[in-house]
């Protein structure tokens, strides 16, 4: 899941050995061999023993090693994410150390070195290298927790070809946009629900028309969106009394939001120590129990069901869940723990990204009316977009994509080398924890003129042949690891944010002054973000 | 939410069938795919004479005259043909990656049918951009594209190596 990975990124990681099938790989251009590595040859002494493994882009510069990337020390490091609580400002400590370091630049966590990449053709580079099943970083304590309670790996936790497998299986069920489109009606209906809700919570306020903290509300609807297509039912999130295994269900996310550092000490802290410091571990776990618990009933509910169903002799029909049910292309831990991932990963980062949308939309009235006349022109007045709408409707596409430029709900990803790289002219070896910079070159005037300016136009297209996107903004990651989730969730916030333009005009509340972003674990509005939503004329 | 459809363990929807033909030809086989391998045979019965010439040049500039059936995509094409064509189509034709990336003369380009936004996304993400590029996965084959050309750009790899060999 999304918030862990960041953190995974910069923290926890002890090198590790390739348990892939080695066959999966195809070595590529820039590989030194691996025994090189096992023997400690630096990449000098190999270039003078005449055998030049490393093939490096421009030849005749000399190919730097690790010890020569510039870095912050390891002891201002610690100061900074331990005395100065460097975590919640890990997109700002990687702005300012780009500019200090530059586009590759090398930091240690106790004994973890990492090395950043803030440079978007660098980005590049790396990602097109990838083999056919990336790692992201160490998920040591997730798999442990698995072990311990019998339990298998998703598509977060799993790596190599256990990985592969599930990949395979459920990207051709939720990855063409084509296949999601069919989940429209289904997410516009609990777009109605939203809808209703702003009603009732607006009338709830003293002026009737402030929604308090919307991210509350948008947590709300992202968790319903992604059930209704993960579990094929609904969960009643955005009623006003919300069923009991629900609200457990959201008691175990809030605990694993808010205990989110002392859940990720889980990680780092040795087994050893566990016995003197037990609070963390225990709550991963337990946070861990109540999410698998709430899957289990949703899945199992939807097992028995169709197994009465075919009992009866009727056709079965139904969705993702059924078809993973009945296929049985990944065994039922399998599907348990995907559901549980996928679920967990759909819910904040959704909620988050309207959250922030909204915001800006506050904050640039003439950027949403101008959004607002394209909808209305394309769609007609009231009239309710469905994903084959959305290609008409090119600023709410531009919406999504601008609010995720600012506020990359991922700040930084991770990767573990499979292979010697050079990259920027320094000699990377495998297995090294590498940090993708996204926020960094996500706000590079370089890739982005007028980076810091809220500009959804900047993504319209003049042609098909007008390129506008490029590696500096890759909100979902590129590639093979990419983002399972991007079209389900693409898709649920292109039909919200079109209903809310249609429906209301979205004000700042004078309660919210300037809104910042922080990292915890995701970048997320530092302080909660009041908005005022005020019918419009129709 | 109709996305499958099921009568006791049959599973019969056209889409289903797409997925497994499509899994079966790009992934190494595997015993989780077993049980719906009955569905791969059959699904097009095709005359020969049916088929589209396609001229594929590789990175190599070597020119790989195939044939596919209309309706495939020219990444289908590439599996079904068993094409060497390093790190091609790596995400299956989802629309997650750009690597199988074609470059097209113009007068054909013209006649590929509709790009989409998602398309265009990940084409800004390719390698070797040029304007009548287009991805292999998301070019599905009619008659009228009888003898085209495909050409498949240099990949990141391939030009440091030529660089190589050049400096």
């Amino acid at each position: 899941m999304a918030f862990l990975k960041s953190f995974a990124t910069v923290y926890r990681t002890s090198f590790q050995g390739e348990r892939l099938n080695k066959q999966l790989f195809t070595l590529r251009a820039l590989h030194k061999s691996a025994a090189s590595e096992a023997l400690g040859i630096s990449t000098a002494e190999e270039e003078a023993m005449g055998q030049p493994l490393v093939t490096p882009a421009n030849v005749g510069e000399k190919v730097k090693s690790l010890k020569e990337m510039p870095g912050p020390s390891t002891l201002s490091n610690l100061v900074e994410f331990f005395w100065r609580d460097g975590f919640s400002r890990i997109h700002e400590i990687q702005m300012d150390h780009r500019k200090l370091y530059g586009k590759i630049f090398k930091s240690r966590f106790g004994p973890q070195m990492v090395v950043s990449i803030a440079d978007r053709d660098l980005l590049a580079q790396v990602l097109r290298a990838e083999g056919p099943a990336p790692q992201r970083a160490n998920m040591e304590s997730w798999k442990e927790y698995r072990d311990i309670s019998g339990r298998a790996t998703g598509l977060i936790s799993a790596e190599g070809e256990q990985w592969l497998k599930m990949r395979g299986v459920l990207r051709q069920l939720i990855m063409r946009p084509r296949d999601v489109a069919v989940f429209s009606d289904d997410v516009n209906q609990v777009v109605d629900d939203l809808i209703k809700r702003v009603y009732t919570l607006r009338s709830r306020s003293p002026d009737g028309a402030t929604v308090f903290n919307v991210n509350d509300m948008f947590f709300k609807y992202a968790m319903e969106g992604v059930a209704a297509i993960l579990y094929e039912c609904r969960l009643g999130c955005l009623e006003n009394k919300i069923p009991r295994e629900t609200q457990d269900y959201i008691s175990a996310l809030n605990l694993m939001f808010s205990s989110f550092k002392t859940t990720m000490y889980a990680g780092a802290i040795p087994k050893w120590l566990r016995p003197l410091i037990p609070k963390p571990w225990a709550e991963f776990c337990s946070s861990w129990d109540g999410l698998f618990k709430f899957s289990r009933i949703h899945v199992d509910k939807r097992l028995q069901d169709i197994e009465a169903q075919l009992k009866r002799g009727e056709e079965v029909k139904g969705g993702l869940l059924t078809h993973m049910l009945v296929t049985r292309e990944m065994n039922i831990e399998e599907i348990y723990a995907n559901v549980t991932e996928m679920l967990l990963a759909g819910v904040d980062t959704t909620s988050f990204t309207l959250s922030w949308a909204c915001y800006l939309l506050a904050q640039n009235p003439h950027v949403q009316e101008q959004i607002f006349t394209e909808v209305t022109a394309a769609l007609g007045p009231g009239a309710v977009a469905t994903a084959e709408d959305v290609p008409r409707l090119p600023l709410i596409r531009g919406l999504v994509k601008e609010t995720l430029r600012l506020f990359p709900v991922l700040p930084g990803n991770g990767r573990i080398t499979q292979d010697d790289l050079v990259v920027g002219g320094y000699f990377i070896p495998k297995g090294t924890q590498l940090a993708l910079c996204h926020y960094s070159t996500s706000l590079d005037e370089e890739g982005f003129a007028g980076a810091l300016d809220f500009c959804p136009e900047r993504w319209i297209r003049k042609d098909s042949t007008d390129r506008v996107d490029n590696f500096g903004s890759i909100p979902f990651g590129y590639g093979i690891r990419s983002c399972i989730g991007r079209r389900i969730a693409e898709l649920e916030m292109h039909l919200a944010l079109t209903r809310l333009i249609q429906k209301f005009t979205i004000v700042a509340s004078p309660l919210t002054a300037d809104v910042k972003a922080k990292t915890h674990g995701l970048l997320c509005p530092a302080s909660p973000i009041h908005l005022q939503l005020i019918d419009r004329e129709n | 939410m109709a996305l499958v459809t099921v009568m006791g363990r049959l599973l019969a929807p056209v889409r289903l069938r797409e997925y497994c033909r499509r899994t079966v030809a790009a992934v190494a086989p595997g015993s989780w795919l077993t049980g719906l391998r009955g569905f791969t045979s059959g699904t097009r019965p095709l005359r020969s004479d049916n088929k589209v010439t396609i001229n594929f040049i590789n990175r190599d500039g070597e020119k790989v005259t195939v044939k596919g059936s209309p309706g495939d995509s020219l990444l289908d094409v590439v599996i079904n043909e068993d094409l060497d064509f390093d790190g091609f189509g790596a995400c299956e034709g989802t629309l997650a990656c750009s690597t199988c990336h074609l470059i097209f003369d113009e007068d054909v380009y013209k006649n590929l049918g509709p790009v989409t936004d998602e398309e265009l996304d990940m084409l800004d993400l390719a390698y070797g951009l040029s304007d009548t590029s287009r991805l292999g996965c998301q070019v599905c084959l009619t008659k009228s594209l009888e003898g085209m050309v495909a050409r498949v750009p240099e990949s990141v790899a391939d030009i440091r190596q030529s660089k190589d060999e050049s400096g």
